[in-house]
């Protein structure tokens, strides 16, 4: 993956068409569970491939895997879509609704496929609530705000309850 | 108090840092090398969620539809591989470039002092132009580094008084040289403001709204006693 980013930095679309071959799927996989819904996911794996290759050129080993970079784009779009309100409006209620309810069920759902043992076992060992809401953040894209909504406490106990889980994690994954 | 720099990667990973400290963060990446490899480790910690996801029917002309659009952004400074040496004097740029702006003002003895500055980053952190917000329905924007605009589209400047208003355009831009705008009548604005140009339709976003990619955006400093 980082030589098809060498080779976007380049001006070579060769590397565009390398990290689609091997990543396109993952990356449409990744946008659709997030949002729900293949038009909004196929418009957020196009942004991010454009900004992958105007970014290419900043990508720099030692700074994380390629992978993780690349995956960290598409997050951040999707992410831009879901927070632009505006974005949504074109969804009727049903439709929104529908979309976050699957969010969500997507979100805290299918931890046991997660074939990186450390991590699913560190996991397993947070709280209940917090695993919920690393896992809503992560997967769902959803806010603090959001998050203590979805899990009915104050944002504060929601931001403590998120600090605390990922400081565990990180002591775990150690 | 030491800063912990993994428990900031994971929030700013997870997408729950506020937009201040986003913005910030996103900038800091490309010029603070700790903070970066913080940023990373904190995605690879997570990168086996992402690999859960089951893989999706990849449009068969997706590529091409990329590519169809690779002229639309500020490509330039972002596609070139500089020298890391490079890429750690952009927070120095950055303050050249507001350093400027404030003897420019200085020097300018008959106009009076915006109420605020702000310096637009692009994604990469790079300084692309700066707004100068006089309140009283009057602003100006320079640009300090060129931008493509492709045929049919049109760049647009946006500031957010407060969550409650959204967004409201500062106006249209014709060139990517200095402009002077006359946005409608709103709060005076305070430090932290959020300002941004967009990449809109000729004639402008459709909506009212922005609809288009983020060129670059930034936050206001209060420029009082400065």
């Amino acid at each position: 993956m980082a030589d098809a980013l060498a080779s976007c930095a380049r001006g070579n679309q060769d590397g565009l068409h390398r990290i689609v071959e091997a990543e396109g799927g993952r990356l449409m996989g990744i946008a659709q569970r997030m949002l729900q819904r293949r038009d909004l996911a196929e418009e957020a794996v196009q942004d991010a491939l454009v900004q992958i290759w105007h970014k290419s050129g900043q990508f720099r080993a030692g700074e994380g895997s390629a992978r993780g970079w690349i995956f960290a784009i598409l997050r951040n779009r999707c992410l831009n879509i879901l927070r632009d309100g505006k974005r949504l409006s074109t969804l009727d209620d049903a439709a929104l609704l529908a979309m976050q309810d699957a969010r969500h069920a997507a979100a805290v759902e299918g931890l046991d496929r997660l074939d990186a043992v450390a991590l699913r076992h560190c996991l397993e060992g947070l709280d209940d609530t917090a695993r919920r809401s690393i896992l809503l953040a992560y997967v769902g894209g959803y806010s603090h705000g959001e998050i203590a909504a979805l899990q009915k406490v104050p944002l504060g106990t929601c931001k403590s309850w998120i600090r605390r889980g990922l400081d565990a994690l990180r002591r775990c994954l150690s | 108090m030491t800063r912990d720099m993994d428990a900031e990667a994971d929030a700013f990973v997870l997408g729950l840092m506020d937009e201040a400290d986003e913005s910030r963060s996103m900038a800091d990446l490309s010029s603070d090398p700790d903070w970066a490899r913080a940023v990373g480790r904190a995605r690879d910690r997570f990168l086996p969620i992402d690999l859960m996801a089951d893989a999706a029917p990849v449009p068969a002309d997706l590529v091409q539809r990329v590519t169809a659009r690779l002229s639309e952004a500020p490509s330039v400074a972002a596609n070139l591989p500089g020298p890391p040496r490079m890429r750690r004097l952009l927070p120095a740029a950055a303050a050249i470039v507001a350093l400027a702006c404030g003897i420019g003002i200085g020097s300018r003895m008959s106009d009076p002092d915006p109420v605020v500055v702000a310096v637009l980053l692009d994604d990469g952190g790079v300084p692309r132009a700066i707004v100068e917000d006089y309140g009283s329905e009057h602003a100006r924007i320079r640009f300090v580094s060129d931008i493509a605009v492709p045929d049919g589209r049109q760049m647009q400047v946006w500031t957010l008084p407060s969550q409650d208003m959204g967004p409201i355009s500062l106006g249209l831009l014709e060139t990517d040289r200095a402009e002077r705008l006359s946005p409608p009548d709103l709060p005076t604005p305070a430090g932290g403001q959020l300002y941004e140009i967009t990449l809109e339709p000729e004639g402008g976003s459709p909506t009212g709204r922005p609809t288009g990619p983020i060129l670059a955006k930034g936050l206001a400093a209060v420029q009082d006693g400065v």
